[in-house]
């Protein structure tokens, strides 16, 4: 039955508005916030009083990196493989110890005291920059490859053991609890319970940490732990700016390359994870 | 027809149980003998999940008890027994992203330690497992995800998956709702044959009242208006086993 329409003749009420603090939900608080942040901020964006022709000096240094100096490939080459060694296996480390720390922090695997504990460890490890991780590091190992994988290794546990945690949260825990039921073990419960559910959202975030490990073993190497950022670090020390770009280009091609198959391995991963979803289940 | 000189091996006594100040059931009193094969029945909302929860323990009655006798295991509470109870979930509870031999192999979880099955299981148990979804119909890929199969196909997997656990008890909650007929007879035919021949009691949530006079012993029928008000009552089971 559809409904009566409101006669012509029948006076309709005016229409309620919302007071303007009814609207500021959390969104729109935040949103205005950060607004007025940027207004605050304006008055960093202001000249040193030094009448510099910034876009003259822009031109001027820019053309210092053309064209690329390339008789440093063959270098660049061997400092590249070993960043990209320093990504992968500090990469593999962080897994290990990430598995192992994000089991104790999933609020629904671990007690909550070492859930409590676990997260603010992982907290205090993701507050401390890559960079700052490798000046430790250098100091500790001294200036070499191994301390930028002990660095990355580090810096990746803080947003692994996050990611970890979360995966194994995500996980509808009464699958676990039935294999429980039938006498599994604990372990047997994890592997066959939580693990297959976890396994492609931890996959796709192990390729993540490898994609963005290698991004920062380019820069680590600054401060002296291996890799490309030390060659960079020479260059520039020098002014030698057409090698720093050959360097650059080289970032630039493997980190495309890299992105590219990291989106689409990741892609592929979520795909067979979710389909066929709405039918099945 | 059971021999009544025998123990029970489910036994309930004045159970009921009361959820948002409503009674579902009470005064509920039920001798389960080795081999029976009990239907519960009655119309949607009524409370046979719950009543079936409290059975196998995974709930606590709000009043009475629940004893078992089962041969090998000197313990008698539900809880205890978890481990020897085969247990169809209505919403099956695989492992969405295993395939289809490791959940119905999961089922045998609780035989082994995690050393044995940290690498998977033994060959010879595969083959068992797989036998199972064959006889189902769902061996057409047993490599694929249970989340990647069809509602009747996963409740053929999960069926394949509470037989191949072997356990002592059988409780399914509605195991054959998204079944066509011909699957329905084979999963409850499966039933009917572990309580004819192995003298496993089964207890079983049906809708259907064929099903229930071609497989049930004893049918157990909850009453929506008065929880006192249950029936039992015994149906005489046809020749199954040519069924299946």
């Amino acid at each position: 039955m559809s409904p009566t329409p409101t006669p012509e003749h029948e006076k309709v009420p005016p229409l309620a508005e919302l007071p303007w603090y009814r609207r500021l939900n959390l969104l729109n608080t935040t949103l205005l916030i950060f607004v007025l942040a940027v207004i605050f901020s304006g008055s960093q964006i202001e000249g040193n009083e030094r009448d510099l022709d910034i876009l003259k000096n822009l031109g001027r240094f820019l053309s210092d990196f053309f064209p690329p100096d390339l008789s440093v490939l063959k270098s660049t080459g061997s400092a590249l493989i070993e960043t990209v060694e320093i990504a992968i296996l500090a990469t593999f480390f962080a897994i290990i110890i990430s598995l192992i720390i994000a089991l104790g922090a999933a609020q629904t695997i671990g007690p909550t005291w070492l859930v409590f504990s676990m997260r603010m460890l992982l907290n205090i490890i993701r507050t401390i920059p890559s960079l700052i991780w490798a000046v430790i590091a250098v100091a500790a190992m001294g200036a070499n490859a191994m301390a930028g994988v002990a660095a990355l290794t580090l810096y990746s546990t803080g947003y692994l053991g996050k990611f970890f945690s979360e995966a194994f949260e995500s996980v509808d825990m009464k699958v676990a609890r039935s294999l429980r039921g039938i006498g599994a073990d604990p372990l047997q419960s994890f592997q066959y319970g939580i693990w297959p559910h976890a396994k492609p959202l931890i996959w796709s975030h192990c390729i993540w940490m490898l994609e963005y490990n290698i991004r920062s073993a380019s820069i680590i190497g600054y401060v002296g732990a291996g890799g490309l950022g030390l060659q960079l670090h020479a260059y520039q020390e020098f002014h030698q700016w057409d090698r720093f770009a050959t360097v650059l280009c080289c970032i630039l091609i493997v980190v495309t390359v890299l992105d590219f198959l990291s989106e689409r391995i990741r892609r592929r991963i979520a795909r067979r994870d979710g389909s066929n979803d709405a039918l099945s289940d | 027809m059971q021999d009544k000189k025998q123990e029970p091996v489910l036994s309930a006594r004045g159970i009921g149980l009361q959820r948002g100040g409503r009674w579902l059931f009470r005064d509920l009193d039920l001798d389960l003998y080795a081999g029976e094969f009990l239907a519960i029945v009655g119309p949607s909302g009524v409370g046979k999940t719950t009543l079936l929860s409290c059975l196998c323990g995974m709930l606590e009655p709000s009043e009475g008890s629940v004893s078992f006798k089962l041969s090998g295991t000197s313990d008698s509470k539900p809880v205890e027994l978890r481990r020897h109870f085969g247990i169809v979930y209505q919403d099956l509870q695989l492992i969405p992203n295993a395939d289809l031999l490791t959940n119905v192999l999961c089922g045998r979880l609780g035989r082994f330690n995690s050393l044995n099955t940290l690498l998977g299981f033994p060959k010879k148990l595969r083959q068992e497992a797989y036998r199972l979804l064959y006889e189902l119909g769902v061996a057409e890929n047993p490599h694929k995800w249970a989340k990647h199969m069809s509602g009747g196909e996963k409740q053929r997997v999960a069926a394949a998956r509470v037989l191949f656990q072997k356990p002592k008890i059988y409780f399914a909650d509605e195991p054959v709702s998204s079944l066509d007929a011909y699957y329905a007879g084979r999963v409850l035919g499966l039933l009917r044959q572990e309580a004819d021949e192995k003298a496993k009691p089964v207890l079983c949530v049906l809708h259907n009242a064929e099903h229930i006079q071609r497989f049930a012993d004893i049918a157990l029928s909850l009453n929506q208006n008065d929880p006192k008000a249950h029936k039992m009552r015994r149906v005489r089971p046809l020749n199954v086993e040519a069924q299946v």
